[in-house]
């Protein structure tokens, strides 16, 4: 029943799929992806946006994480809640940026690439980020994005009000007009996980699915495998951990050391398929939106800390249709076709972890994606194929180390 | 203990647990989708001045009782018509009312009593119009009171079949056959069974002697192979069916029909109670239900299961688990002592044994032979809402998918507006078949159980 490889990953999602291609294009190498299905699963609840702007200056996903964070804070403060302030700012560090602009590169030839020697098509799609600014408090926001982002001012447009009218219609009149990240896109994100295990799967990699990963084995200070009790014992000389919501207990098994992986939930609504009511996808302070390739809208989607609870809740979900409607006024005689949860594998300082780990060889870490798994999934599969190959990254690999939680504080 | 009772549903279950706590002065709140309560066998017909004869003397009778029982006690019960709920969590229900507008209905005790669905069977053309599921066509001549045009021929299997040809008959419908898929010396074999309902079996020996009379010709083994026309039906292959359902294509016959009854049996709907996080298992037939004890509690002992959701028993079962789950909650508010609600509940459950006897001699025979999933060709739709072909399917399976789940990220079967109510009998035994593995998952059903319009949310609360 044992089984012995040369990578195990631990994982199947957006991120294990994406490794998991990465390292078979090698064809040199036994690779076993394992995965258990369980509810909440990050990959097929999310939306699906290359929000590569967008989501590293907070907004998308993390306009929402941004405005619950700003009211937190001012609870604490002040005791009320109060809405955004464009004065605390929530853009992402330089090497975020880097990171998510380097993997929104990779799709276009990904997108070819998996479709012509697999067959596997994700529905990559042009759309452009919209954010439209609906009231004062949005227009300061937008100019203080605009503000901290010099550097990438050929990706950013100002529409007015007129120009926002002509290219999206069905955006109220109300709105004093957008502010568009040219290069921010969107794939069908479950299309795209089975992709790259597709892809993996033709060039030889064994995929064991519904097979719970319950312990790793250790020999001689290093990682040596997984146990599961489907498929017995797999022995590896590399196992990844790209294991979502649920990367902690395996860190944990496998170095002893905890890392800062939480489950963070998000409600999502979705549509019936409508003839195309939105040209690019669309984000506010309320919501995000984005028609996908079938004609449905996509609108999300809350930020909760709620365990690994996955039940949608009423209140939140009316939040979300009332958020939509808002902004997009013919909704409200659109039929709302089903909701559902996903479980964000949220980091403290919402960078991914990647690499290796120190003192514990053979294990890698590739989790910790929060609200951006699939915007950079196609650079996580690149990074971790390199490096453990030791050969030279795309980018600095330093930020993104678990290291950064297990610092010891010196002393000043 | 404020808040009344909450019956989902106003079939046969949600009407006799409804009057049984009436009966001893406890409201309730009683919802149902249609604008009358019934159910899909106790509706009658939705508008006035039909004689309804043909349906038969016991039927009318029976239609004719549980309306009078139920007017006697219309005060007690608050009868929502026309709302659907759509969504429920430990605490409510999320009802869309008659304005279409969504509000929560609190519960103190719940009854689930929403029915079951048909088993759709695809295989060539059964997407034309003209081709319809048995329950819905009876539907049709029962509360509609619109009969098929033309030619009808009936397929599947069960005690369904000859009742409905016979209705349909009497009502100046034209039947041209009845294929049952199983062989008659397998529904012989269960005579002892069946005799443990000696009206109903009665019932059955003279239905088979009317169609009889009326030339009306009974096919054992065989079943539908497939269904042709030029945009709608005109034409239907039957042929014998072995013990698996392998039907043999040699000997195909044609029949000319422009109705098409297809009854390969029902399916719980689990929509609400999967909401609602209750255990569920798999029955012998491969369909998930809630499970329930015998107060017909589920394993959250204020919700109850009622009718055909825990599990296809008929109408007559139906009215006596809603009496149980009636009497249950009758314990749970205080009303009967733990010896009445006992003493109350044997003498129901005495009722349903015979009717668990008969059902279980038709489950054997009615069993669905494995071989009937090949009937589709290549290019044959399976998920109607979003037009997955078998291929697709095939395709999906070869690449290792090995769960609903699964399939449905790869195939997109059951993302449609359905929500899998369709496709999930056929995608289940692929699965089963393909792996091996008796649980497969089944789909997870969200809120909203049915699309409601954005506008529904109007006067709902906000999380902010």
């Amino acid at each position: 029943m044992n089984k012995t490889y040369d990578i195990v990953i631990a994982g199947a999602g957006v991120i294990g799929a994406s490794c998991a291609y990465q390292l078979s294009k090698r064809g040199n190498l036994r690779i076993a992806l394992i995965d258990d299905k369980r509810p909440g699963n990050a990959t097929r609840a999310s939306a699906g946006g290359l929000w590569a702007i967008g989501e590293s200056v907070g907004l998308g996903c993390g306009v929402i994480f941004f405005r619950m964070l700003s009211s937190q804070a001012k609870r604490q403060a002040h005791g009320a809640a109060v809405a955004v302030d464009s004065s605390t700012p929530h853009i992402l560090p330089q090497c975020f940026f880097e990171l998510a602009l380097q993997s929104n590169a990779l799709y276009p030839q990904l997108h070819q690439e998996l479709i012509e020697r697999h067959g596997m098509d994700f529905k990559f799609e042009r759309t452009g980020l919209k954010y439209v600014i609906q009231d004062d408090e949005d227009q300061l926001y937008a100019e203080h994005i605009v503000r901290h982002i010099p550097h990438l001012q050929a990706q950013v447009r100002w529409l007015d009000r007129k120009a926002l009218r002509e290219t999206e219609p069905a955006v109220t009149d109300q709105a004093n007009g957008a502010l568009e990240f040219l290069c921010d896109h969107q794939v069908s994100p479950y299309r795209l996980g089975d992709a790259y295990m597709e892809a993996a799967r033709q060039n030889g990699v064994d995929l064991y699915l519904n097979t719970p990963v319950t312990g790793v084995l250790h020999q001689g200070g290093r990682v040596k495998g997984v146990r599961t009790a489907q498929a017995g014992d797999f022995h590896c000389n590399t196992l990844i951990n790209a294991a979502g919501a649920w990367a902690a207990e395996l860190s944990e098994w496998a170095t002893g050391l905890s890392i800062p992986v939480k489950p963070v939930k998000g409600q999502i609504v979705l549509t019936e398929r409508l003839p195309k009511l939105l040209n690019g996808c669309i984000t506010t302070s309320d919501c995000y939106m984005a028609q996908k390739d079938n004609g449905e809208i996509l609108i999300g989607s809350t930020t909760e800390e709620k365990g690994y609870d996955v039940t949608t809740t009423f209140p939140e979900i009316s939040s979300l249709v009332q958020g939509a409607t808002r902004c997009v006024p013919a909704l409200a005689d659109v039929n709302l076709k089903r909701t559902w949860a996903g479980l964000r594998p949220g980091s403290p300082d919402e960078l991914p972890i990647l690499g290796p780990v120190d003192d514990m060889p053979g294990y890698f870490n590739a989790c910790g994606h929060f609200r951006t798994g699939i915007l950079t999934s196609a650079i996580t599969g690149v990074m971790l194929d390199k490096v453990i190959h030791d050969e030279a990254l795309p980018l600095d690999i330093t930020p993104f180390l678990a290291r950064r939680f297990h610092k010891v504080a010196t002393p000043a | 203990m404020s808040m009344r009772p909450v019956i989902v549903g106003g079939g046969s279950a949600g009407m006799a647990a409804a009057i049984e706590l009436a009966n001893e002065g406890v409201g309730s709140v009683l919802i149902d989708e249609a604008s009358r309560p019934g159910g899909v066998v106790f509706r009658g017909p939705l508008r006035g001045g039909v004689d309804v004869g043909y349906l038969g003397a016991r039927y009318s009778k029976a239609l004719g009782k549980l309306h009078a029982d139920f007017a006697t006690c219309a005060r007690h019960i608050d009868l929502r018509l026309n709302s659907r709920v759509v969504g429920a969590d430990n605490q409510s229900l999320m009802m869309l009312d008659e304005q279409e507008q969504l509000q929560p209905v609190g519960y103190e005790q719940l009854v689930l009593a929403a029915g079951c669905h048909e088993r759709n069977v695809p295989f060539p053309g059964w997407t034309l119009p003209g081709v319809m599921l048995l329950g819905g066509l009876q539907l049709q001549i029962k509360s509609n009171v619109v009969k098929p045009l033309g030619r009808t021929l009936i397929a599947g299997t069960g005690p369904l079949l000859p009742l409905v040809a016979c209705q349909l008959h009497a009502a100046g419908a034209k039947v041209t056959g009845v294929f049952e898929a199983c062989a008659f010396s397998r529904i012989a074999r269960e005579t002892l069974a069946l005799m443990n309902k000696p009206q109903l079996f009665l019932d059955g020996l003279s239905m088979l002697g009317y169609l009889k009379l009326h030339g009306i010709p009974m096919h054992y083994g065989w079943g539908v192979v497939a269904a042709r026309g030029e945009g709608e039906l005109s034409e239907v292959s039957v042929a014998p069916y072995d013990q698996a359902w392998q039907a043999d294509l040699k000997r195909v016959q044609r029949e000319s029909v422009q109705t098409l009854a297809v009854g390969y049996g029902f399916i719980p709907r689990t929509q609400l109670s999967q909401q609602l996080g209750l255990a569920h298992g798999y029955s012998a037939d491969g369909y998930l239900r809630a499970e329930c004890n015998a107060w017909q509690q589920s394993n959250v002992p204020h919700i109850h299961l009622a009718g055909d959701m825990a599990g296809i028993r008929g109408g007559e079962a139906a009215m006596l688990t809603g009496r149980i789950a009636a009497v249950s909650i009758l314990h749970q508010r205080g009303v009967l002592n733990a010896e009445q609600a006992i003493e109350r509940r044997e003498r129901y459950l005495g009722q349903l044994a015979g009717i668990g006897r008969f059902r279980s001699g038709v489950e054997r025979y009615t069993a669905r032979g494995p071989a009937q999933v090949e009937l589709p060709q290549a290019d044959t739709v399976i998920c109607r809402c979003e037009q997955v072909t078998r291929e697709a399917i095939d395709l999906a399976l070869q690449q290792g998918v090995q769960d609903m789940a699964g399939l449905k990220m790869r195939t997109r079967v059951s993302m449609g507006d359905c929500q899998g109510r369709m496709c999930v009998g056929y995608c289940s035994d692929r699965l089963r078949a393909a792996t091996g593995r008796a649980d497969v998952g089944w789909l997870r059903p969200r809120f909203p159980v049915d699309p409601v319009p954005f506008s529904a949310f109007k006067h709902l609360g906000t999380e902010a």
